[in-house]
């Protein structure tokens, strides 16, 4: 997994690509993180480049949601699609995370 | 029709095929399977003289072809061949591949041979591909060329050594296609070939070969699911399965991942399949992680073409207890995913040992 991020306005963009599972959930949850123990509260997830989810991955995610709520903050998903929207659906989560089909769309959304 | 007996071939000191006796009968589909450096592909360059036998006899219709007076050139037209590589002339187009030995060989007219092409380009799909040149054709298409051009000499028997072997998992089935319509049309054959469920479907009879001999053979029930010898077994078992020993919580997934990937490229499982099946497994895995070191999971995927059933079973040892029911589970997530990519979930304590099997969703 490829974990890239950029500041857009006052919220952070994490850009994904490669796989979210077992191996990588541990790396990605230490980023997320280090983001908003480092003062960040609004973050966009951008899935477009990401080919893999299991649970292990959804579980990061979950942490995210839960650092972020502690702190008043908030996260929106872009570009959900193929075989990682097959497992949200499988989990139920698209109705768990706010999820938009951009990451313009994504960022409007936490504005 | 082709009646072999005790055939041998040495390379050196090197015994390749050692006292070889069958018969292939006009009309039989006869596959040959077993590991590789067994001696299929020299069996088959044998009976059409690619290779000279040490010893034995090889007679087609009661003519002794081992004989020095045999027109070699002739028997090579009577039981023609398909290699794994093609082997087309690239500098000819594909009209000019199927027209040239009919022209040169056969004698008959240019305007009649590419009549004649034409009809056999059409039989395997590719009359439009005429006037193209090899390089321009995918390898499932340039294999298929080679079988109508192997057809264009009109040969009594077509001996096949492993026609896909040298394809992409895509391109196999369109020329295992072509290799069933010509089994019903039928065509004699004998077929060297890794492919276990065409095997299966296509043959009369199935020879399997181990230590350069015909080690059993049968009808492609008695081999595939009643062999009766140890090393038939063995090789049918590992051919039609994929089995994985995990004891440690460290485990490689991404090794693992790469065998499953490979065993369902073999089987030309689709890439959603494969994905579904990536995800199962590691859903499992996370689930048996914490259990590992004292506890041995065989974890074993059977795929059965002919029945369209692509099975996952894991075996435990430990206590008797259903792994996936367990109470100390962290949440349901991996579960849902589970449950959504299977069609059903058994479990079982058998000889000591939980066993889950699952059947997965295509």
């Amino acid at each position: 997994m490829d974990l890239h991020t950029r500041t857009e306005g006052n919220a952070i963009v994490v850009t994904l690509s490669g796989r979210l599972d077992a191996v990588t959930a541990p790396e990605f949850e230490k980023s997320i993180r280090e983001l908003i123990d480092s003062g960040n509260s609004r973050i966009v997830v951008d899935f477009d480049q990401l080919d893999y989810i299991s649970s292990a991955g959804l579980r990061g995610l979950l942490l995210m949601a839960k650092l972020l709520n502690a702190k008043g903050g908030q996260s929106c998903l872009a570009n959900v699609k193929g075989n990682v929207r097959s497992v949200f659906d499988m989990c139920g989560f698209c109705s768990v995370f706010k999820m938009e089909n951009s990451v313009a769309e994504a960022l409007a959304a936490i504005a | 029709m082709i009646k072999i007996e005790y055939l041998s071939k040495k390379f050196g000191d090197l015994v390749v095929l050692k006292d070889i006796s069958t018969e292939i009968k006009t009309g039989e589909v006869v596959t040959i399977i077993g590991p590789s450096g067994t001696g299929k592909s020299t069996f088959l360059r044998c009976l059409n003289l690619l290779e000279t036998p040490s010893g034995g006899s090889i007679t087609i219709n009661g003519v002794d072809i081992l004989d020095k007076k045999t027109d070699v050139a002739q028997i090579r037209q009577k039981m023609n061949m398909v290699f794994q590589s093609f082997n087309l002339f690239s500098h000819l187009s594909v009209m000019e591949n199927l027209t040239l030995g009919p022209i040169k060989l056969q004698g008959i007219s240019e305007q009649e041979a590419q009549a004649k092409a034409l009809e056999l380009l059409r039989l395997v799909g590719l009359a439009e591909k005429a006037g193209n040149y090899p390089d321009e054709l995918s390898g499932g298409q340039q294999q298929r060329v080679a079988i109508a051009r192997c057809l264009a000499m009109e040969p009594e028997i077509i001996l096949f050594d492993e026609p896909t072997s040298a394809l992409d998992p895509t391109m196999i089935r369109e020329v295992l296609s072509v290799i069933r319509r010509l089994a019903k049309e039928g065509m004699t054959m004998a077929i060297v070939t890794h492919e276990m469920d065409f095997a299966r479907d296509v043959s009369n009879r199935v020879l399997y070969m181990d230590e350069g001999l015909i080690y059993e053979e049968g009808t492609p029930e008695q081999i595939f699911e009643h062999p009766q010898k140890e090393k038939t077994r063995a090789f049918i078992n590992r051919i039609l399965s994929y089995t994985r020993r995990i004891s440690s919580p460290d485990y490689d997934l991404y090794a693992i991942n790469a065998e499953i990937e490979a065993f369902c490229e073999k089987q030309i499982l689709p890439k959603k399949t494969r994905n579904n099946l990536l995800l199962l497994v590691e859903e499992l895995l996370q689930i048996y992680a914490p259990y590992l070191g004292p506890i041995v999971l065989d974890i074993t995927i059977t795929y059965s073409e002919k029945n369209d059933r692509l099975e996952l079973i894991c075996e435990s040892t430990g206590e008797q207890a259903n792994p996936i029911e367990s109470a100390s589970l962290a949440d349901e997530l991996g579960l849902m995913i589970i449950r959504n990519l299977t069609e059903s979930i058994d479990y079982q304590w058998i000889n000591g040992k939980n066993r889950l099997q699952f059947l997965i969703k295509k």
